[in-house]
């Protein structure tokens, strides 16, 4: 008998990691909630109480045996990551029709997580790409995409570095939109870019926090008002510590007549 | 015309890094290219057509977002895997900087004029999208309903 509710305890964790994973790959709160909705139901829970806002997520359980438990799950950092949403997702859709055991559920789990770490060469390309044409999207020349090109690694090299070293997220934020800006007005003084203000734009459509504002958006609508606020919030102090960083460096740069 | 070709074509490259930016993968990839060119061509004919950058920003965004909504339930995957790379080269990015630029010069008319397109537009793409989805919503739950009377 306590076998078993170690074993439903353990569904339980399984299933907030899979929901730890949703989370932190940037879903929306709805799309977290019915997931673990529908896990837990899959494995043989008679009711389930979630709530999750974009930090945490808690879940409580009745069991057949009229026995009940909460757990928590803190998620300290949202990054974006669409293919793992989409493992996730068909991963608790299989559920329905076919369960498997724990330690399979546990495999596939780690599975699609270790997945995260991938993809070094496709974040620089996605880098290159995103400066490069929204400069001269943004009214750039070509050589100012090429530069554009270059302050972007500057800017990825500035973020990886502040990740290292476990700078807040805001504070890393504007670090490196400071040494962003910095290498954009190197890139014209040394004559590869022509205009400042296309590189510095193309570099900051990198930072702007797009998804999360259409995600906070799409909460308030399914009707997570707190987690949507929580998401606006963020998305504008990510924007502000943006415009801070540019501000800085033209001020000191002499931009500012 | 030459100009705008340009502006389509680096509109969709953007959005192509976007989408590789986000983990999005497979034919989603090449959906979130075409998408982000069609997002810059219609809004610069809205822009032609109504001589207004917040209604341009406006039709548009009601445009990707519908093709979005639709193309993510016939591919069975989240909305916004295919809404924000589409969606990129709408974000008024440049406004932002202009307006930032601005205030820090103390020119406080092309300030305002820039801020208030900032608003503006970010309000208009945020009402198409929220319009969008709500009303996805509300034809789903018909045709659920209807299904349930059948």
């Amino acid at each position: 008998m306590k076998m078993e509710l170690f074993q439903q305890k353990q569904t339980v964790k399984l299933i907030l990691d899979a929901g730890e994973l949703l989370l932190s790959a940037g879903a929306e709160i709805n799309r977290v909630e019915d997931t673990i909705k529908r896990m837990t139901k899959a494995y043989g829970f008679m009711k389930t109480d979630v709530f999750c806002i974009t930090s945490n997520i808690i879940v409580t359980v009745q069991t057949k045996e009229n026995e009940i438990f909460t757990q928590t799950r803190r998620v300290a950092e949202r990054t974006v990551n669409m293919c793992m949403i989409e493992n996730v997702n068909a991963l608790s859709r299989s559920l329905e029709t076919s369960l498997i055991s724990l330690s399979e559920l546990e495999k596939i789990i780690m599975g699609i997580s270790e997945k995260r770490k991938t993809g070094f060469a496709k974040t620089i390309l996605a880098y290159l790409l995103i400066a490069g044409a929204l400069s001269v999207f943004f009214g750039g020349s070509f050589r100012d995409g090429f530069a554009a090109m270059i302050c972007s690694m500057v800017l990825y090299a500035a973020g990886k570095m502040g990740e290292s070293l476990k700078i807040q997220p805001m504070v890393r934020l504007l670090l490196s939109t400071i040494v962003m800006c910095m290498s954009a007005f190197f890139m014209v003084s040394i004559g590869i870019g022509q205009s400042t203000h296309a590189i510095i734009i193309g570099n900051i459509m990198l930072l702007i926090p797009g998804v999360y504002l259409v995600s906070a958006l799409r909460d308030m609508i399914a009707g997570d008002i707190m987690s949507g606020l929580l998401g606006i919030c963020d998305a504008l102090l990510r924007s502000a510590s943006i415009a801070m960083g540019c501000a800085l460096v033209i001020m000191w740069m002499g931009g500012a007549a | 015309m030459n100009e705008s070709l340009i502006r389509v074509l680096m509109a969709s490259l953007g959005s192509l890094g976007f989408a590789l930016l986000c983990h999005v993968e497979g034919k989603k990839l090449l959906a979130a290219t075409f998408g982000g060119a069609l997002n810059c061509g219609f809004y610069l004919l809205m822009i032609r057509a109504y001589d207004s950058a917040v209604l341009a920003c406006f039709f548009t965004a009601l445009l990707i977002s519908t093709l979005a909504e639709v193309m993510a339930r016939v591919w069975k995957t989240p909305v916004i895997t295919l809404l924000v790379p589409m969606l990129v080269s709408l974000i008024p990015g440049g406004n932002l900087y202009y307006s930032m630029l601005y205030l820090m010069q103390n020119n406080m008319e092309k300030f305002r004029v820039y801020s208030e397109q900032l608003v503006w537009q970010a309000g208009a793409i945020a009402f198409g999208i929220l319009l969008v989805t709500s009303l996805t919503q509300t034809i789903l739950k018909l045709l659920k309903y209807q299904k349930k009377k059948q």
